[in-house]
């Protein structure tokens, strides 16, 4: 293990061995040591302080929301026969899914370039020829998606607070009531232990 | 004292004197000395005037958080914190004077009056004896939580009208180390386990900041300003003419909500257990009405008089709606 991790090391900080390109298949080859590999990327890029402050791991999202929110808008300035405001919708969905597609691909892309570059920068004193073919495998790598995406520098995954059972959204009955409920634990004299204070402690900031 | 000239009838008398003695004490003796009463008179106590720090789980609607508590009294009151450990950082401050809640993520702050209250009442004889109406409360035994030994004790409601309750009292110290709150169905609907509680340490003490250095970054939400919640005369026409079994008014009182003109006027009503409050304003553009919960909290909303009526309470739902339908405005 510790041999396979040297060896890692001396690739990704760009001094490959006698059997780099051996090396390198084996690295495509194997799941644990992408994920091995992105971890070394992702430190190297922390001790330059060249990382960014959040990664957004659901990129491909926003993007397809966006896709979608211009097909939306797209739609709206159409005609008002429901006939003919079908048609846009699909026509745009066959029309944009190929975009959208390379908007993604663009995306991981430049997450690529941005993690890659840094690395790039300090290429050792190889034989050219052979290091413009590793590269080549190297980008490969660091392009490939992970399993189950790339490993947060810094995400916060917000959970809904307690919320009121209401048939739609009503953020202003919300509010109210839980302002009526706090001024209600201030007021009364109920004997629940712990979980009046708990229950308000619990609201989050949305509310 | 009666006098009996009579002295072979001395000792007739005695058993007649006696009797409405013993009857009283007969009476009395079962408020005082029942075990369960007195284990939650104890948890009420200490969870009043020990000071304590834990860390315990909150559970409600499927959902589990962490919390950490700390309470401590001295001779200006009481001080307590409650920092959430999972998700973002909520913090609940509470003093003599200031309800501070801090969501430190998205930067906002509210301070709220706080009350000199404390979340355990402590029980006279009459309200046990009232109690004692509409609740049956008894000793399941003992249990162990978070290492320690503590005594069961269930309350069990007689009517619909309220949520059961059990308490896991430390036998040491009388502090809770898990409560739960039952619904009509024997569901537990909410839970707060400690999974750690220690008292504070000789020469310890809290120190808490109840108004955060309010910077740019800071959105003040709502602030009371001093503002004092008893200054305003409460509209006595407002009544509760069928209250459920057992619900008395506990208080009665009216305030401006700060940064706006609008006034509410809140009535707290309990059985000694439970509460619950009903709030009563001019009506805007209120849209909803009916009933609602959140949890163990349940919420029912009507319009009277162009007011809204809002009760809201950690009770059944049909107590909230028997509640906020028995609202009237009696106008002399």
């Amino acid at each position: 293990m510790a041999d396979q991790d040297e060896k890692l090391s001396y690739l990704l900080d760009d001094y490959p061995g006698e059997n780099a390109a051996a090396e390198l298949d084996e690295l495509l080859d194997d799941v644990n040591l992408q994920y091995r590999a992105r971890r070394y990327q992702m430190i190297a890029a922390v001790m330059r302080h060249e990382l960014p402050q959040a990664i957004d791991t659901d990129f491909h999202n926003s993007v397809m929301a966006r896709v979608r929110q211009q097909a939306a808008d797209g739609q709206l300035s159409q005609s008002q026969d429901p006939a003919t405001a079908e048609r846009p919708s699909l026509l745009s969905w066959l029309t944009l899914k190929p975009f959208a597609g390379l908007a993604v691909a663009a995306s991981v892309a430049l997450v690529t370039v941005a993690l890659w570059q840094p690395l790039q920068q300090e290429s050792g004193q190889l034989d050219t020829g052979l290091v413009s073919a590793d590269q080549q495998k190297v980008q490969q790598l660091a392009g490939q998606q992970i399993q189950g995406a790339a490993v947060p520098v810094s995400t916060q995954l917000q959970l809904p607070g307690t919320r009121w059972k209401v048939d739609r959204e009503m953020p202003a009955l919300q509010q109210k009531l839980n302002a009526y409920l706090v001024n209600h634990t201030e007021y009364s004299n109920s004997v629940q232990g712990l979980i009046p204070q708990a229950r308000v402690a619990g609201f989050d900031s949305q509310q | 004292m009666i006098r009996n000239s009579n002295p072979g009838g001395k000792l007739r008398f005695l058993p007649r004197i006696l009797v409405p003695v013993l009857l009283t004490t007969l009476v009395s003796a079962p408020v005082f000395a029942d075990p369960a009463m007195e284990w939650v008179q104890k948890m009420s106590h200490a969870m009043r005037n020990l000071n304590y720090r834990g860390n315990f789980v909150y559970m409600h609607e499927n959902q589990l958080e962490s919390m950490q508590i700390a309470h401590y009294r001295d001779a200006q009151g009481e001080k307590e914190r409650l920092l959430s450990l999972n998700g973002e950082a909520r913090e609940v401050i509470r003093d003599n004077q200031n309800l501070t809640c801090i969501w430190p993520s998205s930067r906002k702050v509210v301070i709220d009056l706080s009350r000199k209250n404390s979340f355990s009442p402590i029980f006279i004889p009459e309200d046990i004896a009232r109690l004692e109406k509409f609740y049956n409360l008894k000793l399941l035994g003992m249990d162990r939580i978070a290492g320690q030994e503590t005594m069961v004790v269930h309350i069990d409601p007689k009517d619909r009208y309220r949520y059961g309750m059990k308490f896991w009292i430390n036998q040491d110290n009388g502090l809770m180390m898990k409560s739960s709150l039952i619904d009509e169905t024997n569901r537990e609907i909410e839970q707060v386990m400690f999974t750690s509680l220690r008292l504070f340490e000789d020469g310890e003490t809290l120190v808490v900041d109840t108004l955060p250095k309010i910077d740019k970054n800071y959105s003040l939400i709502r602030y009371h300003r001093g503002e004092n919640a008893t200054s305003m005369t409460a509209d006595s026409a407002w009544q509760l003419h069928n209250a459920p079994g057992g619900f008395w008014r506990e208080s009665v009182l009216k305030r401006k909500i700060p940064g706006t003109d609008h006034v509410v006027q809140q009535m707290v009503y309990t059985d000694g257990l439970a509460s619950l409050s009903v709030f009563i304003e001019r009506s805007s553009s209120e849209t909803h009405r009916g009933g609602t919960s959140m949890g163990a909290v349940n919420a029912f909303i009507r319009i009277l008089n162009d007011h809204s009526v809002t009760a809201i309470g950690e009770v059944p739902a049909v107590t909230v709606k028997q509640v906020a339908e028995s609202v009237s405005y009696q106008n002399q």
